[in-house]
């Protein structure tokens, strides 16, 4: 079972709240999709600048794999406080420990509540990714 | 055996220009709901294309007056000559594509090794073997090479790389008919398919397609993905684009 302390989306980015502030990051199952088990293969992380404004579903970074780039959408819409720059260094930490190391980016919130339409708890996460193993 | 019901999109775009098919591929990318689509294309002007992640002060003097454009996959350049180019866009659930991305590369792959042997090449994943294509230091993609890469004859000949977005994938790929000063040392095709061209080999890969059970029909673009596209193609190799990194 994952962290029931937080929230998916079903492209798989988690979100946990943070005293006002929320934390974003992406799950276990997105970096075994990129690498497979195989940390090297994570290659780059390009993450946004601390005072962007993001809005609900928008890009704020992305992330390379060797043989594939994908993006990483906030599921909150918010202002960049910080993001985790030992990322760019040790891209390992990801494979190792996604959920609170591994931790991309703070913001804080347009909406303290995470209550989107786009956000499901741990339960629904697994189901929908049981679904997609069938 | 993959059998797929939903037919794919086909397309071919013999001598598009460089930004146009960039525009092009982001568009299918960004084609919510959309049918597979399968795409073949050749560049005209030739052209070096960058990964996503490449530094463009890096990979310009590697240039020398080709055109340039910036991929949304990555990787390493690609000089675009003497080549089959292709993409594929479809949802990231879609059987060829659902699941990790290395096995995504291995069905793909293992679809066009049995096109490409049937040119008498001998091609296979490289696996932890090494290539004498490879040169460390390199900007070209076919310079260096990963596992997963088809190779022949010793050397890369396929070039490929994806982007995943918003549950879309784009997958291209660039088969070498024959290199170029840009790309020497990589695996050809016309050694042993001599008069092989690009249309050629794009029918082989539709006809192995089809033996596959995917339904080709020729395509017809959307009027969102007509106007997308159209809009950006003189973004893919403008500074703003090419000196992003």
């Amino acid at each position: 079972m994952r962290p029931d302390d937080r929230k998916y989306t079903k492209t798989h980015e988690w979100v946990k709240k943070d005293g006002d502030n929320i934390k974003i990051g992406i799950t276990d199952f997105a970096v075994q999709e990129l690498c497979s088990g195989n940390e090297g293969d994570l290659v780059y992380c390009d993450l946004p600048e601390p005072g962007r404004e993001l809005e609900t579903g928008e890009t704020f970074g992305e992330i390379e794999s060797v043989k594939a780039v994908a993006d990483l959408n906030t599921p909150v819409g918010g202002t960049v406080l910080e993001v985790n720059v030992a990322i760019d260094e040790h891209l390992e930490i990801l494979s190792r420990d996604p959920w609170n190391e591994g931790w991309m980016v703070k913001i804080a919130p347009k909406s303290k509540a995470l209550d989107g339409d786009n956000l499901m708890d741990a339960a629904a996460y697994e189901e929908l990714l049981a679904a997609k193993e069938a | 055996m993959l059998r797929l019901r939903t037919p794919w999109r086909l397309f071919h775009h013999w001598d598009g220009e460089p930004g146009f098919h960039m525009a092009l591929d982001e568009a299918l990318l960004l084609s919510q709901g959309a049918p597979p689509t399968l795409r073949f294309y050749t560049w005209k002007p030739d052209a070096l294309s960058l990964g996503y992640f490449q530094r463009y002060e890096e990979v310009a003097p590697a240039a020398r007056g080709l055109s340039m454009v910036r991929r949304l996959t990555g990787g390493g350049a690609i000089h675009h000559v003497h080549e089959l180019t292709f993409s594929i866009a479809c949802d990231q659930d879609h059987p060829l594509y659902r699941g990790e991305v290395r096995a995504s590369y291995e069905r793909v792959h293992g679809l066009l090794a049995d096109v490409l042997a049937e040119l008498g090449v001998e091609p296979h994943l490289r696996g932890d073997g090494k290539v004498h294509s490879d040169s460390p230091g390199s900007v070209m993609c076919f310079h260096e090479s990963t596992d997963l890469d088809l190779c022949w004859n010793g050397a890369k000949g396929v070039g490929s790389a994806q982007r995943r977005t918003q549950g879309r994938v784009l997958h291209h790929g660039s088969i070498k008919l024959a290199g170029s000063d840009w790309e020497t040392g990589v695996a050809e095709l016309l050694p042993t398919a001599p008069g092989l061209t690009p249309q050629d080999l794009a029918q082989r890969i539709e006809r192995r397609f089809e033996s596959l059970g995917f339904a080709l029909e020729d395509g017809e673009l959307s009027t969102e993905e007509e106007r997308r596209s159209r809009g950006r193609a003189s973004f893919f190799g403008s500074q703003e684009f090419l000196g992003r990194r």
